[in-house]
C-alpha cells in the first residue's frame, strides 16, 4: 500500500471497521441460529408489552395531545412495568418497522429479538474497541470473541429479554466514562450522562455502575481529591455529574409509565425488585426457593458454564496487571522517595481497576445470601465484558512470553505466535459454543463433565420453557390435527408466537390445563418434577413419546396419551 | 523467574485439552438409539418383575422411554421405596451407581454397549402380603367421610372428571376415586413427590372439613406388620406449618396405631411408619385408615402402606 493510499484512510479506520465486523458478523451468527431456538417464558411477556407501548407508538405518531394524557399512557405502558421501557420500545419498533412495514424479517417473534441481538452484539465491538485502546488489536479480538463465545451468552444474545443488552449498557457507559476521564473530554462526559440514563431504562442492574464508578474515581484521583478537599474545593468528574444530571433526565424521557406518580412508581419499581419473589433453582442436586441462598452459586456456576481457557485468560491478565502494579509501586517508592499516596497509577492500571470494580460490583449481590438465583448465570453476565477485557490482557502476556520463548528457538515462527495462540484459546470456546445450539441454558464446560457432568452435579439444565422450540418438528409430525398440548413451562404468549410465526402448525392449541390435553410437553426442573408426576396419572404412562437430550441429557420430554384414552374438553 | 516463562505454555495447553474434554464429555452419555437397543438385553434379564433403576438417575426418562410400562410400570418408578424387591437390575451408565441399592449384592453382571447391568440381591427383602395401594378397588375398600356415628359414603365411580393442578396446583385427580363431595375431596390412586422431588404412587386421602376420612379394607391377608409411609406435595407445603394431620389405623376393630403426619417444614416430606400386628399377625381381617386433621384446608395428604 502506498503512503497516498493509506493516508485516505484515518488511523482509526482498521479498528472502526474491526468492530463493525464483529458486531455485524455476530448479528449475522444470531439471526442464522435463532430458527430452532424456542420462545422462553419471559419472552412472551416482553412480546406482550411491546406489542402494547407499539400501540402506544402508533398513537403518538396518529395524535400526540392524546398519546401524552395519563389515561393513554396508563392504558398502553401499564403492562410488565416491573421492567423499565428500553429494549422493550426497541422490540416495539423493530416489530413494527422491520416486519409489519417493511418485510425485513419473516417472523415477528425474529424481528421483536432483533434489537436484543443487536445491542448483544454492540457490546462485543464495544469489547473489541476497549480492548484494542487499552491492550492492542489482536487482545482487543480475542476479548470480544471470547465474550461473543461464551454458550450462555450466545443463548441470551438471542432473546427479546434484557440480560446481555443490559450487559452491553453497562460496559458502553463504562467504556464513555473511561474515555471521558482519561482524554479529558466533556463530549464523553455528556454521552456518558446519556448512556447511563438508557443503562437505566434497560434493567436495574444499572443501580450499582455509580458505586464501581465513584470508587474508580476515589482510588485513581485520591491526590488530587486530597489536595482539593484541603482547601474546600473538590472537582467532580464530569462524566460523573452528567450520570447523576442527565441519566435520571433520559431515564424519565424515555419510560413513559413514570411520567405520572413518579416517585410512587420508582418507589414500587425499587421495592419490587428489592423485594423479589424467590423462584426455585436447582444447586448441586437441591433447589433453593428461600433464604439462605448458596453464597457460592455465582463462583461456581461461573466456573461452570465459562469456558476454562477464558477464565484462565481472566485471571492471567488480572495476575500480571496487578503483579505489575505492585511491582511499579515498589520501585518508584524505593527510587523516587515519594509518598504512597502521591503516585499516580498509569493508564492501564487505572483502566484494570475499572475493569475489576465493575466485575467485582457485578456479583456483589450474590455475596448476599438473600440474593434471590432463581435466574443463573444471566444475573451476572454485566461481569462477563470486564472478564473478557482481562482475558485480552492475559493473552496479550501469554503471546508476548510465548513469542520471545519461541524466538530463542525458532526465530522464524515467533511471527506466527499471537495468531496461533488466539486460534488455540478460541477455538475450544467456539466449538463448545456451536455445540450448546439450542441448549444453551444447559450448558456445562468440560471442567465439570459437560452437560453430563452438569445433571450428575444436580446443576439445573433449563428453566423459561424455552427448549419447546428443539422439539417442534416432532410436535409438527405427531400432534393430531386440531390435537392440544399441555404446554407447561412455555409462557402462552411465547406459544403463540411460535404459532405466528408458523414454526407450529396453526391448528395445534396450546393449553395450560393438563387434563384437556393430548400431547403433554415436560420441561424439566427439579422442583417442577411434581408435573411430570401429574402426567403419569392423568397420562397412563410413564415412558415418554419423544425426549430432547443435550449430549444424551434428556432436557425436555414429551408424553402421549395411552391409545384409547381421550382428553376431557 | 525466567524458567517460569515455560508456563505460558499452559495458555495454549489448557485451551486443547478444554477442547478434548469437550468432545469426550459431549459423547459420553449413550445416545436414544443406544437405550432402544437396551429394550432385549433388559427384558431376558428381567424374570421375576425386578425393579429396573438407572444410575445416575438423571437418566431415567431415556430408560423409562426406551423400555416402556411393561419394563418399568408405574408402581416400581413411583415405589415407596426398595425394601420390597428381592431383586433389581441397575442400568448403569458413565460408571455411576445407584446410592439406594449400596448394600445389594452383585448376582450377576453384563455390559451391553455403554450400559454396564448388574441384577443385585435384596441382603433382606420384606415379603409384602398385602399392598393397600394396589388394593384400592370397589370390590374389598368402602370409603366414608363425616363424624362419627354419622358417616357418609363416598361412591366409586371409573368416569370422574380427572384433573391436575400444575406446579402450583393439585396433585393429579385420578378418573377412577371415591368421590366424597368437592373435586379434591375424594380418595383414589394418585403420585406425589418427596423432599427430593422423587414420586411415589400413594392414596390422596385429604382430611376432611369434619370427623373423619374412612377408608375401610375388607378381608385383608395380614402379615405381622403395616409399614407405610404418610406425605404432603413438599413443593406445596415444604414452607408451610400447619396443624398435623393423623391417621388411626384398625385392625380388627383394634387400633394398631397412630400416625401422626407433620407438613414438610423441618420433617421429611415421606414419612416412614410401620406398626406390629400383634395377635392379629398372620389372619384375615378389615384394616380401617381413618384420616383427619384440626387444620384440613387444602391439605395435599396421602399415604401408602402394606403388610408385610
Amino acid at each position: 500500500m502506498t503512503g497516498a493510499a493509506r493516508s485516505r484512510w484515518p488511523a482509526w479506520a482498521p479498528d472502526a471497521a474491526i468492530a463493525a465486523a464483529i458486531v455485524v458478523g455476530y448479528v449475522v451468527l444470531l439471526l442464522a441460529t435463532v430458527q430452532n431456538l424456542g420462545y422462553a417464558r419471559d419472552e412472551g411477556f416482553y412480546f406482550q408489552a411491546a406489542a402494547s407501548y407499539e400501540r402506544w407508538f402508533d398513537l403518538l405518531a396518529r395524535d400526540p395531545v392524546a398519546a401524552l394524557q395519563r389515561a393513554n399512557v396508563d392504558r398502553y405502558w401499564a403492562v410488565n412495568h416491573e421492567h423499565p421501557a428500553l429494549m422493550k420500545s426497541l422490540f416495539a419498533l423493530s416489530h413494527q418497522y422491520l416486519f409489519e412495514r417493511w418485510h425485513w424479517f419473516g417472523e415477528a417473534g425474529t424481528a421483536y429479538r432483533f434489537p436484543g441481538m443487536v445491542v448483544s452484539a454492540l457490546g462485543l465491538g464495544v469489547v473489541f474497541l476497549w480492548g484494542r485502546l487499552a491492550v492492542g488489536r489482536l487482545p482487543g479480538v480475542v476479548a470480544a470473541l471470547g465474550l461473543g463465545l461464551m454458550p450462555r451468552v450466545f443463548y441470551h444474545s438471542h432473546l427479546d429479554c434484557f440480560d446481555l443488552p443490559v450487559a452491553s449498557m453497562w460496559l458502553l457507559t463504562t467504556f464513555a466514562y473511561w474515555l471521558s476521564v482519561e482524554r479529558r473530554s466533556y463530549a464523553w462526559a455528556i454521552l456518558t450522562g446519556v448512556l447511563y440514563g438508557l443503562l437505566l431504562d434497560t434493567k436495574h442492574n444499572a443501580w450499582l455502575l455509580p458505586f464501581a464508578l465513584v470508587t474508580h474515581v476515589a482510588l485513581t484521583q485520591w491526590p488530587r481529591l486530597r489536595r482539593e478537599s484541603s482547601v474546600g474545593r473538590v472537582t467532580i468528574p464530569a462524566a460523573l455529574l452528567a450520570m447523576a444530571v442527565l441519566g435520571p433526565l433520559v431515564f424519565y424521557a424515555t419510560w413513559p409509565w413514570i411520567w405520572f406518580d413518579t416517585a410512587e412508581r420508582l418507589a414500587w419499581w425499587v421495592q419490587f425488585h428489592l423485594r423479589h419473589e424467590y423462584y426455585n433453582m436447582e444447586f448441586l442436586g437441591q433447589t433453593y426457593f428461600e433464604p439462605p441462598m448458596p453464597r457460592l452459586y455465582a463462583p461456581v456456576m461461573t466456573l461452570a458454564t465459562v469456558p476454562l481457557v477464558t477464565l484462565l485468560l481472566a485471571a492471567a491478565g488480572a495476575g500480571v496487571t496487578g503483579w505489575g502494579a505492585v511491582r511499579r509501586r515498589w520501585h518508584l517508592q524505593r527510587s523516587a522517595a515519594l509518598p504512597r499516596t502521591e503516585i499516580e497509577a498509569p493508564a492501564l492500571e487505572r483502566t484494570a481497576l475499572l475493569w475489576l470494580l465493575c466485575l467485582l460490583l457485578s456479583y456483589a449481590p450474590w455475596l448476599s445470601s438473600k440474593t434471590p438465583i432463581f435466574g443463573g448465570t444471566k444475573h451476572w453476565m454485566t461481569a462477563y465484558p470486564f472478564l473478557c477485557l482481562f482475558g485480552g490482557l492475559g493473552y496479550a502476556a501469554a503471546a508476548a512470553r510465548l513469542q520471545t520463548l519461541v524466538a530463542s528457538w525458532r526465530p522464524r515462527l515467533s511471527g506466527a505466535i499471537p495468531a496461533l495462540l488466539a486460534a488455540l484459546v478460541l477455538v475450544g470456546p467456539a466449538k463448545m459454543t456451536y455445540d450448546s445450539h439450542p441448549w444453551g441454558l444447559g450448558f456445562y464446560a468440560p471442567l465439570v463433565g459437560g452437560a453430563p457432568g452438569g445433571a450428575t452435579l444436580g446443576l439445573n439444565r433449563s428453566f423459561w420453557g424455552y427448549t419447546t422450540g428443539a422439539v417442534i418438528p416432532y410436535l409438527n409430525e405427531h400432534v393430531p390435527p386440531g390435537g392440544t398440548v399441555y404446554v407447561h413451562d412455555t409462557a402462552l404468549q411465547s406459544w403463540a408466537m411460535l404459532v405466528r410465526d408458523g414454526r407450529l402448525r396453526s391448528d395445534i392449541r396450546g393449553t395450560l390445563r393438563l387434563a384437556s390435553a393430548d400431547v403433554a410437553l415436560y420441561h424439566h426442573e427439579q422442583h417442577m418434577s411434581r408435573v411430570e408426576f401429574q402426567i403419569w396419572v392423568l397420562f397412563g404412562t410413564v415412558s415418554p413419546a419423544h425426549i430432547g437430550t443435550y449430549d444424551g441429557v434428556p432436557v425436555v420430554w414429551i408424553y402421549e396419551r395411552r391409545r384409547g384414552d381421550a382428553p376431557r374438553r | 523467574m525466567r524458567g517460569l516463562g515455560w508456563l505460558w505454555l499452559g495458555v495454549p495447553v489448557v485451551g486443547l485439552v478444554e477442547l478434548l474434554g469437550h468432545l469426550y464429555f459431549a459423547g459420553r452419555a449413550p445416545r436414544e438409539a443406544e437405550w432402544r437397543e437396551l429394550r432385549p438385553v433388559i427384558e431376558r434379564l428381567r424374570q421375576q418383575d425386578e425393579l429396573v433403576i438407572v444410575a445416575p438417575y438423571w437418566a431415567e426418562p431415556l430408560a423409562r422411554q426406551a423400555l416402556g410400562d411393561g419394563l418399568m410400570p408405574v408402581a416400581q418408578v413411583a415405589r415407596p421405596d426398595e425394601s420390597a424387591f428381592p431383586r433389581a437390575i441397575e442400568v448403569s451408565v458413565m460408571g455411576q451407581r445407584a446410592p439406594e441399592l449400596r448394600d445389594w449384592a452383585e448376582v450377576a453382571v453384563e455390559r451391553a454397549g455403554r450400559f454396564r447391568l448388574r441384577v443385585l440381591q435384596n441382603p433382606a427383602p420384606a415379603s409384602v402380603g398385602f399392598d393397600f395401594v394396589s388394593g384400592l378397588r370397589p370390590g374389598r375398600v368402602a370409603v366414608q367421610h363425616g363424624e362419627f356415628p354419622r358417616l357418609e359414603d363416598c361412591p366409586f365411580r371409573g368416569d370422574y372428571a380427572p384433573d391436575a393442578g400444575g406446579l402450583h396446583g393439585s396433585l393429579a385427580f385420578p378418573a377412577e376415586r371415591f368421590g366424597c363431595g368437592g373435586p379434591d375431596q375424594f380418595v383414589g390412586i394418585t403420585i406425589v413427590e418427596d423432599d427430593r422431588y422423587r414420586p411415589h404412587r400413594c392414596i390422596w386421602a385429604p382430611p376432611p372439613v369434619r370427623g373423619a376420612r374412612v377408608i375401610r379394607y375388607r378381608d385383608v391377608p395380614l402379615a405381622t406388620r403395616i409399614h407405610g409411609h404418610t406425605a404432603t406435595s413438599w413443593f406445596l407445603m415444604r414452607d408451610r406449618e400447619t396443624a398435623p394431620i393423623e391417621v388411626t389405623i384398625r385392625v380388627g376393630g383394634d387400633v394398631v396405631g397412630t400416625v401422626t403426619h407433620y407438613d414438610a417444614r423441618g420433617w421429611t416430606s415421606w414419612h416412614p411408619f410401620e406398626f406390629e400386628l400383634g395377635a392379629h399377625a398372620n389372619r384375615t381381617s378389615d384394616v380401617v385408615f381413618e384420616v383427619e386433621s384440626d387444620d384440613p384446608e387444602n391439605r395435599q395428604f396421602c399415604f401408602e402402606a402394606d403388610t408385610r
